[in-house]
């Protein structure tokens, strides 16, 4: 009657597995990991707490929780040469919940423009619109992005694909991060995810790194308020409110006509932010944007993007990779800002402080707030916060546009 | 290498055209309101009533405080004693 009984117990615990392949044991202590830099360290916590519980489910054997591979839901060719998927009543019944929700909701592309939408709505284009000139230099952080592009390549580690889907990563914006990669490389969403969040959490220390090495304290001390009264605007904005209203809808129009592939993202940033300007008419509204849509968006995104961190698609070099391009992506992107601002300064009779460059690297308003910081270190008296805002909203908008032209020609 | 190459300018090129339109958008749209939509504009300079009854240097004290720290946006519009 007991004959095996030992052995029988073994076999129905997943203690079996975990001697098998070790593997799993290395991605449960990274799942720690994550939970703790969310939980104690309060890095990103909104995303890394559902990322790092994610990859705790996926990595539990016998619980059958991480996501699968793509190949995994194809049923093969059909009669006119089109592949055939599974329907999502299946997935759920033979891979589980997990992916029912991922294919449902991350692999379709869905969860990242809702996230925009609130973003969109928590976002401010009023510093952007008082200093319109350096929205520019919301542009130049973006050549991280392309630069990483030709270094992954240049590597031979990675397929184009893939280095597009790495290179992104400097445009420090995780949504954008997310939709891309779902769209060139979805084998590697996991990784790029949390690259993507750990340094956006990491911002603080990043961008003082890179100002430091970039720049003097002579820069550090330009004083945009009394450049401004040096060299005043030409005119003020009477109505800012009405300003405000009408600039997603001009601006959404025209972009999405020249890079209609940046549209699911842009456009949802866009809608979130006319809610919020509209003001009480649609308060509503911007409330379901910023909470009820928002929030568990973020969570279902943050719980599948750590499902798909197996052992078997993690524990690879490419991770390190990523891991690397992705810091040297967010490097780049903020020395990127700040040489076209010191070229600016060369020709400029209005010197602009180059941490305006530094925060055209999205992350907003961290970015900001971390230039803001350092300016007040050199000169308490000097607060670029509303000058940097410009740049740094302008970079979400310039991220966005990069991971469109990324989709358009490699999707 | 090459698409990489193409990728970089073909995408910088991109953004740094679709941010030109931001500038420029902002610019058309900020002089159409101005003149179509112009808000009624509060009386926002201090009125001489104000100034007066308060030490002129405290007073224009308390309006560089406060045009720094609303960024230029705020303005003063009366100071009274509570």
């Amino acid at each position: 009657m007991f004959d095996g009984l030992f052995e029988k117990l073994y076999e129905m615990t997943a203690v079996g597995a975990f001697v098998e392949n070790p593997g799993y044991l290395l991605m449960l202590l990274i799942s720690f990991v994550l939970l703790y830099l969310g939980i104690v360290k309060k890095y990103e916590p909104l995303l890394l707490i559902p990322i790092g519980f994610g990859v705790l489910l996926a990595n539990l054997p016998g619980a059958d929780l991480g996501i699968v591979a793509g190949d995994k839901i194809e049923l093969g060719l059909d009669d006119e040469g089109r592949m055939m998927y599974m329907n999502l009543f299946e997935i759920a019944h033979e891979y589980g919940i997990l992916n029912f929700l991922y294919y449902a909701l991350i692999k379709t592309g869905l969860l990242p423009p809702l996230i925009f939408m609130g973003v969109g709505a928590m976002t401010d284009f009023g510093p952007m619109l008082r200093n319109l000139k350096l929205a520019l230099f919301g542009g130049a952080a973006q050549f991280g992005i392309f630069a990483v592009l030709l270094i992954a390549m240049a590597s031979g580690a990675f397929t184009i694909k893939e280095a597009a889907s790495l290179a992104i990563i400097g445009g420090a914006d995780g949504p954008t991060a997310i939709f891309t990669t779902i769209k060139l490389a979805p084998h590697l969403l996991g990784p790029i995810a949390i690259a993507a969040y750990s340094y956006m959490a990491l911002v603080p220390v990043i961008i003082p790194l890179v100002v430091k090495l970039t720049c003097s304290e002579k820069e550090l001390k330009i004083n945009m308020k009394q450049q401004d009264k040096l060299f005043p605007p030409k005119y003020t904005i009477k109505n800012l409110r009405a300003v405000k209203i009408i600039f997603p809808i001009v601006l959404g129009t025209i972009v999405i006509i020249l890079v209609p592939s940046a549209g699911p993202l842009l456009g949802m940033l866009l809608l979130g932010n006319l809610l919020k300007e509209i003001g009480s008419d649609t308060q509503r509204l911007t409330t379901a944007a910023t909470d009820y849509i928002m929030n568990p968006a973020t969570i279902i995104l943050g719980l599948c993007v750590g499902a798909t961190m197996t052992a078997d698609v993690f524990l690879n070099l490419k991770t390190i990779g990523i891991v690397v391009g992705g810091f040297f992506a967010f490097a780049l992107s903020i020395a990127s800002g700040v040489m076209l601002v010191k070229l600016f300064n060369l020709f400029a009779k209005k010197k602009i402080n180059p941490l305006c460059g530094a925060t055209g690297l999205s992350a907003v308003p961290m970015a900001s707030r971390v230039a803001n910081e350092i300016s007040t270190k050199y000169d308490p008296q000097n607060h670029v916060l509303q000058y940097c805002m410009s740049s740094n909203v302008s970079g979400v908008i310039g991220s966005a546009v990069a991971a469109g032209v990324l989709i358009t020609f490699l999707g | 290498m090459g698409e990489s190459l193409f990728l970089m300018i073909v995408g910088m090129v991109t953004v740094f055209t679709v941010l030109c339109l931001v500038v420029v958008l902002g610019n058309v749209i900020i002089r159409f309101v101005n003149r179509f939509l112009p808000e009624e504009v509060v009386a926002a300079k201090p009125s001489a009533s104000a100034a007066p009854a308060i030490d002129p240097k405290v007073y224009s004290a308390i309006c560089s405080a406060v045009s720094t720290v609303t960024g230029g946006k705020g303005s003063v519009v009366d100071v009274k004693k509570l």
